[in-house]
Parts: structure tokens; C-alpha cells; sequence
């Protein structure tokens, strides 16, 4: 019960930091992503590749940190190819155009044998812990709060706000989407790093667009723009499924439909998330600004 | 007169329409003046065409001699062009102050990873931008509102704060679109003697386009009427007034059997 409940955990911890970064794009940037599965495939994919194919045997925990690095770096740079054409898109049509890319990703690993193909990627070493994920969950934080805090965090906001007004006060705004994109991509790719070396088996049908609207629905919960709302999310969508578990195969069956009932719920009570756009920041993020 | 903006043979065509034809204008380093015309006349595009929005079919654009044409809105702005809008666009859901700094923002000479870590440079370079907009903000009666929501200030401080934003990017020349659409005659007042000031204070030129005929009589030395797109008139706002074109292209001409 108790390695059940350390899974769980650690399953919570990726999925924050998938909700995290993709808050970056959707809800701070305000660019309606719908690939981030393709970029959580990347990660995890390259990250498995290295450890599987590469890796010198060297400390664990030094080898599961080159494999976030490379995950990172690899899934950043698909969001340079990806977002770079996307991103002169507005609204849904940025939205179909980053779902086809999630879905090409999808299908070109499924093309690929090296990596295991439709057979699925087996043999990657269980590296990921719980120190490690909420390590990485700090610093994707950390990470995200403070480029906020800053002025190009204020640029990547003001491009949600008013793109034109943006333009007209000399913001380079393709410029900071693509880096909110490219940022947002990369700390996915860590989490599908984390997620690989925990599951230690990778299937590309693991990485449907159907993910990608699941930590949709989790910031979309906590709250489009609320760094604090997309951890809530995660966390909550995480356990749902699990607890819905416990009350029998009927309930479990119906949680698709649970889920929905949910989010109908709360778009009519609270239509901007559970915490809308406001943080909970603790001293140790820095105090609060007084003017 | 030291020319600081300059308009040469200014054309813009949507598909067979002609939105703006031939307008060229010039402006010196603290003129106040103003573009009046009917609905519809290719205002607001020239303003489109300056700021880099639209890129005119034919003419150029000269800011102290070098041409603006092909640059990118943002690196126009960095040039010391700024504009206001028509229908306000403000950062709503930032405060006002933020509204501000976001104007400084391309000055700010840290990366992101100094802003990641907040080292010292990040510091300084913050403080600094924060004491530049609150003095902005104290000129403009703002600054107790400094943490305020855009979106919350009644209308008229919004049309205030959109003109302090423009001024945070420090231009030579400002664009004003309107400033005074759905203001009441008080508040008209005010900006009246608040663009005068600006002007004086920062020592800058104003071109404003507006609908109120008091407002730019009283407040711009020169006047370009345009209609159709084509300049009909140019002159002080006296001459502007007697200008039978002007009173044509307002009012109509009169019938045969009126007169």
C-alpha cells in the first residue's frame, strides 16, 4: 500500500510539472497549445534512448540528470521546430496546428524501430524517485515564478493581455512566445524523462493527443495563469482516477463521465479555475511585492 | 523648423479600395498637430502606416531622415515613435504600474537567466525601472493607484494611463488616436491642458487624430483635413475653420435651389 501511495506520489510530481509548463504557454502566453503529450513523448523518449543505448555506468542519480538534461534540451528543441511556424497562428488555429504536430510526434515514434516502435520501448532502468521528481518540481517552479517576476516574464504576460499593445510598446512579441513555447516544451520533456525511468516502459499510444487534453483540464481547473492552480489541478486530476478506483468497476468505468461532470460544474461556479489568476507565494519565492 | 517625422506621398490601397492617397506631412521636434477628416477618411490608417502596423503600398515614412519602412512595430516603437489607441488597449488584467514598467521593458538590460537566479544586475535594473514609472505614474495623479488593476480605473484615468504608457517608452514623437472619444466635456477639458502640458514637459511632438473640434482648435497649431483619403487642407486652426473645402467635406455642399 504504502509503494502504491509512493507511485501515486511520484506520478503527481510529474504531471505538476507538465501542468506547470504548460501553463506557461496556454495560460500565461495565452497561446492555446494542444501537443504537450508530443513534447512529454520527446523527453521521455530521448531520455530512455540515452540511458538505454548510452549511458556509462556511472552513478544513478548522475545519469537519471543527464537524462532529464538531454530530455529537456531534446523536447526544447522540438518546440524551436514546432513552434516557430505554429506560433505566427492565433486561437484555434494555433490549437489544430500544435494538436497535428503532437499527433506527427506520436506516429513518428511509432515508425521508429530503434526505440521500439509499436512494440513499445522496454529495458529503461528504474532511475526516478521521489526525491528526484519533487526536486524537479522545485525547480520547474521556481523556474516559471521567477522568470514571472521578472520583465521578460511581464512580456511573455503582456502578449495574453493585448498582442498589438504589446507590439506597439516595443515588445519583440513572436520572440517571447516562442520562448514561453520552447521553455514549456523543454520542462515537459523533463517530466517524460522522470516518467520514463519510473514506468520503464514507453508506448506511443502512451502519449495520445488524449493526455494532452487531460493536462489541459488540469490547468484549466487550478486556473488559466495561476502557477499555484496548475499544481492543484495536477494533483487533483491526478488522484481522482485512483480514488474513483476504490468505490468499484462501475464508478471507475464512469470516470470519463465524472470528469466531465466536474469541470461542467466548475466552469459554472467558478468559470476562471479554482484559484483564477491568484497565487499562494510562500517567503521563500521571494517577498511580495509592496509599491 | 528641425523636421522630426516625415510622411512622403503616403498610399495605401486595400485591393481596389484606396484607404489613404498621397499624404505627406511634416513634423517638427514639438509641433502639436492635429489630422481631422469624416468617418471613414484614412485617419487611422495613417497612423497604421507609421507605426509599422500596415506597410504602405507606396511612400515612405522618415524618422530624423531614415525611412521606417519594413521595420518591424516593436523596433519602430524602440525608434521613439509611440502610440495610443482608439478603443483603449491597456494590459487589463495587470496593474497599472505594470502597464508602466512593460513599457520600459525593451531598455532593461538583463537576460533571463539573471532573472532566474536574481542576481544583482536584476535588481538594480528593476529598481531602477520601478522609480521610473512611479515617477511617471506621480505626474500623471496615478500613483496611488499604482496596484490597481487596469481594467478597474474609471475611463478617464484609462485614457491616462494609456498616454503615461506611451511616454514610459520615452519617444520623440506621439500618436494620439483619439484621445478623447466617449470622455465628457470635463474630462475633455482636462486633456486639453493635459496634452498641451505633455508636450511642453517632455518636449516632444504630438500628432493626434480626433472628433472633437474644440479639443483641436484649441489645442493643435496646425491642422491636416483629410477626406477620401486625400489631404483637402492644411493650415492654422483658423484658416482651417473658413476653409470652404473643409466646411464641404464636413457638411456637404448646398443645393442649387437653397441658395
Amino acid at each position: 500500500m504504502s509503494q502504491y501511495i509512493a507511485d501515486l506520489a511520484l506520478l503527481c510530481g510529474v504531471f505538476i510539472i507538465l501542468a506547470v509548463s504548460l501553463n506557461l504557454i496556454n495560460g500565461i502566453c495565452g497561446q492555446f497549445s494542444l501537443g504537450h503529450a508530443g513534447f512529454w513523448a520527446v523527453g521521455a523518449y530521448s531520455a530512455a534512448a540515452y540511458s538505454v543505448y548510452f549511458a556509462p555506468p556511472i552513478l544513478d542519480s548522475l545519469n537519471l540528470l543527464i537524462a532529464c538534461g538531454i530530455g529537456f534540451i531534446s523536447a526544447a528543441l522540438a518546440g524551436v521546430l514546432i513552434g516557430v511556424p505554429c506560433l505566427r497562428l492565433r486561437g484555434d488555429y494555433l490549437a489544430i496546428a500544435t494538436l497535428g504536430f503532437g499527433e506527427i510526434i506520436r506516429i513518428f515514434i511509432m515508425n521508429m524501430d530503434s526505440i521500439g516502435g509499436p512494440r513499445g520501448f522496454t529495458g529503461i532502468p528504474k532511475w526516478s524517485n521521489l526525491f528526484w521528481v519533487y526536486l524537479w518540481v522545485v525547480i520547474t517552479i521556481v523556474f516559471v515564478v521567477n522568470l514571472l517576476r521578472g520583465t521578460h516574464g511581464r512580456a511573455i504576460i503582456s502578449i495574453r493581455e493585448d498582442e498589438i499593445a504589446a507590439d506597439s510598446m516595443g515588445i519583440y512579441t513572436f520572440k517571447y512566445k516562442t520562448m514561453a513555447f520552447v521553455i514549456g516544451a523543454g520542462f515537459a520533456g523533463v517530466a517524460g524523462a522522470l516518467f520514463a525511468h519510473d514506468s520503464q516502459f514507453l508506448h506511443p499510444n502512451g502519449f495520445t493527443f488524449m493526455w494532452s487534453v487531460i493536462i489541459l483540464l488540469m490547468i484549466i481547473l487550478g486556473g488559466l495563469g495561476s502557477v499555484t492552480g496548475s499544481v492543484i489541478g495536477a494533483v487533483i486530476l491526478t488522484i481522482l482516477p485512483e480514488l474513483l478506483r476504490f468505490f468499484g468497476d462501475t464508478v471507475s468505468e464512469w470516470r470519463m463521465v465524472i470528469y466531465s461532470l466536474l469541470l461542467i460544474i466548475l466552469m459554472l461556479w467558478r468559470p476562471g479555475g479554482i484559484f483564477g489568476k491568484h497565487e499562494i507565494s510562500l517567503p521563500f519565492f521571494g517577498k511580495k511585492e509592496k509599491a | 523648423m528641425d523636421t522630426i517625422l516625415e510622411t512622403k506621398n503616403l498610399t495605401m490601397r486595400f485591393g481596389g479600395l484606396v484607404a489613404v492617397n498621397n499624404f505627406s506631412l511634416k513634423l517638427g521636434k514639438t509641433d502639436l498637430v492635429g489630422v481631422i477628416g469624416p468617418n471613414g477618411a484614412g485617419k487611422t490608417t495613417i497612423f497604421n502606416m507609421i507605426t509599422g502596423i500596415y506597410e504602405p503600398t507606396e511612400g515612405d515614412v522618415l524618422l530624423d531622415g531614415k525611412s521606417l519602412i519594413g521595420d518591424h512595430v516593436a523596433l519602430i516603437t524602440q525608434n521613439g515613435i509611440c502610440r495610443t489607441f482608439q478603443n483603449i488597449r491597456l494590459f487589463k488584467d495587470l496593474t497599472v504600474l505594470d502597464n508602466i514598467r512593460l513599457a520600459g521593458h525593451f531598455r532593461m538590460k538583463y537576460g533571463v537567466l539573471a532573472s532566474i537566479f536574481r542576481t544583482k544586475k536584476f535588481h538594480a535594473e528593476e529598481a531602477r525601472l520601478k522609480e521610473e514609472a512611479m515617477e511617471l505614474l506621480k505626474i500623471f495623479k496615478l500613483e496611488s493607484k499604482a496596484n490597481h488593476l487596469a481594467k478597474n480605473l474609471p475611463y478617464g484615468e484609462q485614457r491616462r494611463l494609456e498616454i503615461a504608457r506611451a511616454l514610459a517608452t520615452k519617444p520623440k514623437v506621439l500618436l494620439l488616436d483619439e484621445p478623447a472619444a466617449g470622455m465628457n466635456p470635463n474630462e475633455t477639458k482636462e486633456l486639453t491642458g493635459l496634452i498641451r502640458w505633455v508636450r511642453d514637459h517632455f518636449q516632444i511632438a504630438i500628432l493626434l487624430i480626433e472628433h472633437d473640434m474644440k479639443l483641436v482648435m484649441e489645442v493643435c497649431e496646425k491642422i491636416y483635413v483629410v477626406d477620401h483619403g486625400t489631404q483637402i487642407a492644411f493650415g492654422n486652426p483658423s484658416e482651417i475653420q473658413n476653409n470652404p473645402k473643409v466646411v464641404e467635406a464636413y457638411l456637404g455642399v448646398q443645393d442649387e435651389e437653397q441658395k
